[in-house]
């Protein structure tokens, strides 16, 4: 107990105090947009992770969900002046009201079948937005003037610009990582590996399956909204199919199942391209050839699944107690 | 009489569907048939029409030799596509990494990973602008016929998908390869117990669906006139959704399939702006997705 | 190249070594994040190549005692890597203003970091209606769409034109595009009888071309870049359309006519740079653009020397007190700046006026229409 305690607060300290203190240590703009850039797509990445990772759907229109958020968050400040506290949580809904709209009549699909669904649906999305002028202003994009205002405080300073977003991401991790691992996140993973095994032993396949999705665009949608926060202007561009692909590639690169893996890989690519700014132009061979390794060589992941899910008994204290009867036998 | 207006966007919707037909058939046979989830069949594309490009450039020779040497170049690069992004993940073989869904995941994203280094090497090489193809041997001469106009170039793609979706089918129902193909397909295991050379067949699809593949992209590249190294990505798009309609196994499917995309794109035109003519293609595909699962020409199938 | 890079890296790691150092330092240093990889790749290329031929020639004339060093960063015209760029480039002390970058959409975003910070960004092609406006640190000197599209409307009207169809490329830019055009041309009483948009990149403009002929108008008025416009103009060849193009100096570009061949014959369109113009600064940049290109050089990287040209002759004004403010005030005070693509000078929006010329295509090269 005593040591998974450890973790924990280590892990916490990692976020609010070491790196807060390395960026003032620096003191450079740059620093504190790679560090909420990352925190933005540790987000996105750990959202997607519940879906296909756990839940085993492969998603492949994750950015247009992301873009959702984005686009309400943004368009609720300019046009109508709804701040930081009550636009981060609407974004967060919409973004959930439509994948549970999609979910309905996609959720029965096997498979691949399923991706390509996904798919369509993130590029359908993100034609609106391109498209509908009138709703999200086309290709002009939307420019968000308000910034951060938590309760009548208007944050400004990079440290605490970076702290909103940190506290953010790190509740919504927690959320998911609570989510991913419990014996409702076991659930997911039985209907991964089987789910007509996992239907017979009474779970509800298809109301988990839409469950899954549509709290995992729910975080997305935050995370949406937090750039469209942060970066003070959004356009279609920024929401991409090429971005999906990019958050697929963290969770992949990071293990496929593990939430500590999937973070690892959020900040490996995000951090990557960077860091090899200076190389130039075969920078981003260079992200294609780590891809490529880390599947060949890494095939579990960064953090595999096995040892991520170990290190979360661990730190949760939850160990499989099956000597109590009822709290052993799965989920409700 | 039909209006001369709805006769030349049919034209052009027939023309813009046997150029999605002509990627679909290709794509189909390595993901649909051979059921292996390959994302770098775009960039396999690309290659081709760089390769001809670059013959074109150097040496001048006639079409035939340009899209011969396009062909050789795509089943070299299916070759070496399967070797290192396919062939490392099949280590085991036993039943349950067969069917393990980490597995087939990791081809997924060995692929993707090949097709962004691959893009990115021809944008460093090439840079990523329209290259300048000698005018003289892009087929789009125009024929009048009545009232529309179509060009040489609709007769050659139609003539050469006409030929490659009738040697496929022969392939696959009638010679002994097409027999292992489908065997490997159905069951790659089953097929290893009854003698069947499963790696061989594997890179022998590889080889077959990226010539196609290749020569799609130098036909198509003089077609329009447009080589560049993400030229692959929106044609990728499109055939996708034609294998998909089409029941994923079935070329003959994805082929009717890429004709009627075609079709309902050039004419939604006609209704609204072109902007959202992408849009009837993801359409058509949650349609079927969602309303004929096996696809509209599929064959029953087991949950893929 | 790998000179300037190793250079670049060298500065980088000084000014690490020696933070807070603005003024002793020795070389006085901007900043232009461009595409250099991805999609748009090749016009931030352009961009790379003409700075580096305006910087050099400024280096060479001794204008300055101290030199001036460019420090390129790749946005890949990704919003994203964008303002991470434009932060890296506010932290750089040493760095007293920006060029840049391609797209509006990325320099947009990136320009709320400049006006955070309080940096002089001057883009070289950024086009959105509202770049200008954002804040006093945003300047450009690309022709804005209001300007180019009265006088494409005007040369028109004045051509017995008066049914035209509007397409464009569904992107900020388009959108000024057709804006800048239908408002004049209706105000004088042309007829706009058909309006499309089209997603950039589209390989089939036939049913766009078959649905335009269909409303027969006298002209079509196209808001495209070169390689759009090869596209459209060989396909609308191919249909025999026969209808007169008239376009923007976007499509402005040697690489049109090699795209479209035949094709691009009787193109019509406004320009404020002419490679084949006889003045000494426009020869000059086309003679050194020459040495490394085959094709005589586009409006972009005219727009691009030009933008650089403007900067450093503003860090000049500014020398030896420079700030990010004074060079800021020494920009807008930028008036008749002669530059190759026309004389350049700021309003208080940061907005350019330029002279625009008519040019046409006629055997297969750019000329100048009286």
């Amino acid at each position: 107990m005593s040591k998974s305690r450890l973790i924990k607060t280590g892990l916490v300290l990692a976020a609010f105090a070491v790196v807060p203190a390395v960026l003032v240590g620096f003191d450079k703009g740059y620093y504190y947009q790679i560090a909420t850039l990352a925190a933005i797509f540790m987000l996105l990445a750990a959202s997607l992770h519940l879906v296909t990772g756990v839940a085993g759907l492969l998603q492949l229109g994750h950015a247009a969900f992301y873009g959702v958020g984005a686009y309400v968050a943004a368009i609720l400040g300019a046009d109508h002046g709804v701040g930081f506290t009550v636009g981060l949580p609407l974004a967060g809904l919409s973004a959930a009201a439509i994948a549970f709209l999609v979910a309905l009549p996609t959720m029965r699909l096997m498979s691949i079948y399923f991706a390509v669904a996904t798919l369509a649906i993130g590029q359908m999305l993100y034609l609106v937005f391109l498209n509908w002028v009138d709703l999200t202003n086309g290709p002009n994009g939307v420019m968000l003037f308000s910034g951060i205002n938590l309760f009548g405080i208007e944050i400004e300073s990079d440290l605490g610009i970076y702290y909103v977003v940190a506290a953010v991401v790190a509740v919504s991790i927690l959320v998911l990582n609570r989510l991913s691992h419990s014996y409702y996140g076991n659930a997911l993973r039985s209907l991964r590996e089987d789910d007509q095994c996992a239907s017979a032993m009474g779970i509800n396949v298809t109301v988990m399956k839409i469950q899954a999705f549509v709290i995992s665009s729910f975080f997305a949608g935050i995370a949406g909204a937090l750039w469209a926060y942060t970066t003070g202007y959004i356009s279609p561009n920024d929401f991409h199919f090429s971005q999906s692909i990019l958050i697929l590639t963290m969770v992949v690169v990071g293990g496929l199942g593990s939430l500590p893996g999937v973070l690892i890989g959020a900040l490996l690519l995000i951090l990557l391209p960077e860091a090899l700014r200076s190389v130039g132009d075969i920078r981003n061979i260079i992200v294609g050839l780590v891809m490529f390794g880390s599947i060949l060589f890494l095939p579990k992941g960064l953090f595999g699944e096995v040892s991520a899910l170990n290190f979360a008994r661990r730190l949760l204290g939850a160990n499989w107690s099956n000597d109590e009867g009822q709290k052993g036998i799965g989920w409700k | 009489m039909l209006d001369p207006y709805i006769l030349q966007q049919l034209a052009i919707g027939l023309s813009l569907g046997m150029i999605y037909a002509l990627m679909a058939i290709g794509f189909t046979l390595i993901f649909g048939v051979l059921n292996v989830v390959n994302f770098a069949h775009g960039e396999i594309y690309t290659i081709g029409a760089f390769a001809g490009l670059m013959v074109i450039s150097v040496f001048g020779p006639p079409l035939l030799v340009v899209l011969f040497i396009a062909l050789a170049t795509g089943a070299l690069a299916g070759f070496g596509l399967e070797r290192l992004a396919f062939r490392p993940f099949r280590r085991f073989s036993d039943e349950a990494s067969l069917k393990s869904r980490a597995m087939r995941e990791a081809t997924l994203m060995s692929s993707l990973a090949m097709s962004i280094i691959a893009r990115e090497a021809m944008e460093m090489i090439f840079g990523s602008q329209f290259q300048s193809v000698d005018l003289a041997y892009l087929i789009n001469k125009p024929i009048g016929i009545g009232p529309i106009t179509i060009v040489n170039g609709d007769l050659i793609i139609f003539g050469i998908t006409v030929v490659m979706l009738g040697g496929l089918q022969w392939l696959l129902k009638k010679s002994p390869v097409g027999l292992s193909i489908r065997a490997v397909s159905n069951n790659a295991l089953g097929a290893k117990y009854c003698g069947i050379n499963t790696d061989r067949t594997i890179i022998i699809t590889f080889v077959i669906g990226s010539a196609m593949g290749a020569l799609a992209g130098i036909l198509v590249g003089l077609y329009y006139g447009a080589i560049f190294p993400s030229m692959g990505f929106t044609p990728g798009i499109k055939a996708f959704v034609a294998m998909v309609m089409g029941g994923l196994s079935s070329i003959p499917g994805a082929v009717i399939s890429a004709i009627i995309l075609g079709l309902s794109e050039s004419l939604s035109t006609s209704f609204m702006s072109s902007v959202w003519s992408d849009m009837v293609a993801y359409a058509f595909l949650l349609l079927t997705l969602i309303f004929f699962p096996q696809g509209l020409f599929g064959a029953r199938r087991e949950r893929v | 190249m790998k000179l300037t890079r190793r250079t670049a890296i060298a500065i980088a790691v000084t000014a690490a070594l020696t933070p807070a150092a603005a003024f002793a330092e020795e070389t006085v240093k901007i900043g232009y994040q461009l595409p250099l990889t991805g999609n748009t790749a090749q016009y931030g290329q352009d961009f790379k190549d003409a700075a580096e031929i305006a910087l050099t020639k400024f280096n060479a004339s001794g204008a300055l005692p101290v030199p001036v060093e460019i420090i390129y960063e790749d946005s890949r015209s990704d919003a994203k890597e964008g303002v991470t760029i434009a932060r890296k480039f506010v932290d750089d002390d040493g760095i007293v203003g920006v060029l840049g970058d391609f797209t509006s959409t990325v320099s947009m975003a990136a320009a709320q970091v400049y006006k955070k910070a309080g940096m002089a960004q001057l883009s070289q092609t950024a086009s959105h209606p509202d770049f200008a406006k954002i804040s006093k640190w945003q300047f450009r000197n690309i022709t804005t769409q209001d300007q180019e599209g009265s006088v494409n409307a005007q040369w028109m009207l004045d051509q017995g034109i008066k049914k035209v169809a509007v397409i464009a490329e569904q992107t900020d830019w388009g959108q000024s595009v057709v804006k800048g055009f239908v408002e004049p041309f209706e105000a004088a009483g042309g007829e706009i009888v058909y309006t499309e948009f089209f997603n950039r990149g589209l390989a089939d403009f036939r049913p766009i071309i078959t649905k335009l002929e269909n409303n027969t108008p006298d002209a079509v008025y196209t808001g495209f870049f070169y390689e759009d416009g090869g596209q459209f103009l060989k396909q609308m060849k191919q249909l025999d359309a026969g209808i007169p193009v008239y376009s923007t100096s976007a499509a402005y570009n040697d690489k049109l006519i090699e795209l479209a061949g035949d094709a691009s014959e009787g193109l019509f369109l406004t320009a404020t740079f002419l490679p084949t113009r006889m003045d000494a600064n426009v020869q000059e940049f086309v003679g050194e653009w020459s040495k490394t290109h085959d094709a005589a050089p586009g409006q972009f990287p005219a727009q691009a020397y030009d933008a650089v040209n403007i900067m450093l002759s503003a860090v000049v004004k500014a020398y030896p007190e420079i700030t990010r403010e004074s060079l800021r005030d020494a920009l807008a005070e930028t008036t008749d700046f002669p530059g190759v693509t026309g004389n350049t000078s700021f309003d208080e929006n940061g907005e350019p006026l330029k002279e625009l010329t008519k040019a046409s295509v006629s055997n297969g090269m750019f000329v100048e229409v009286q």
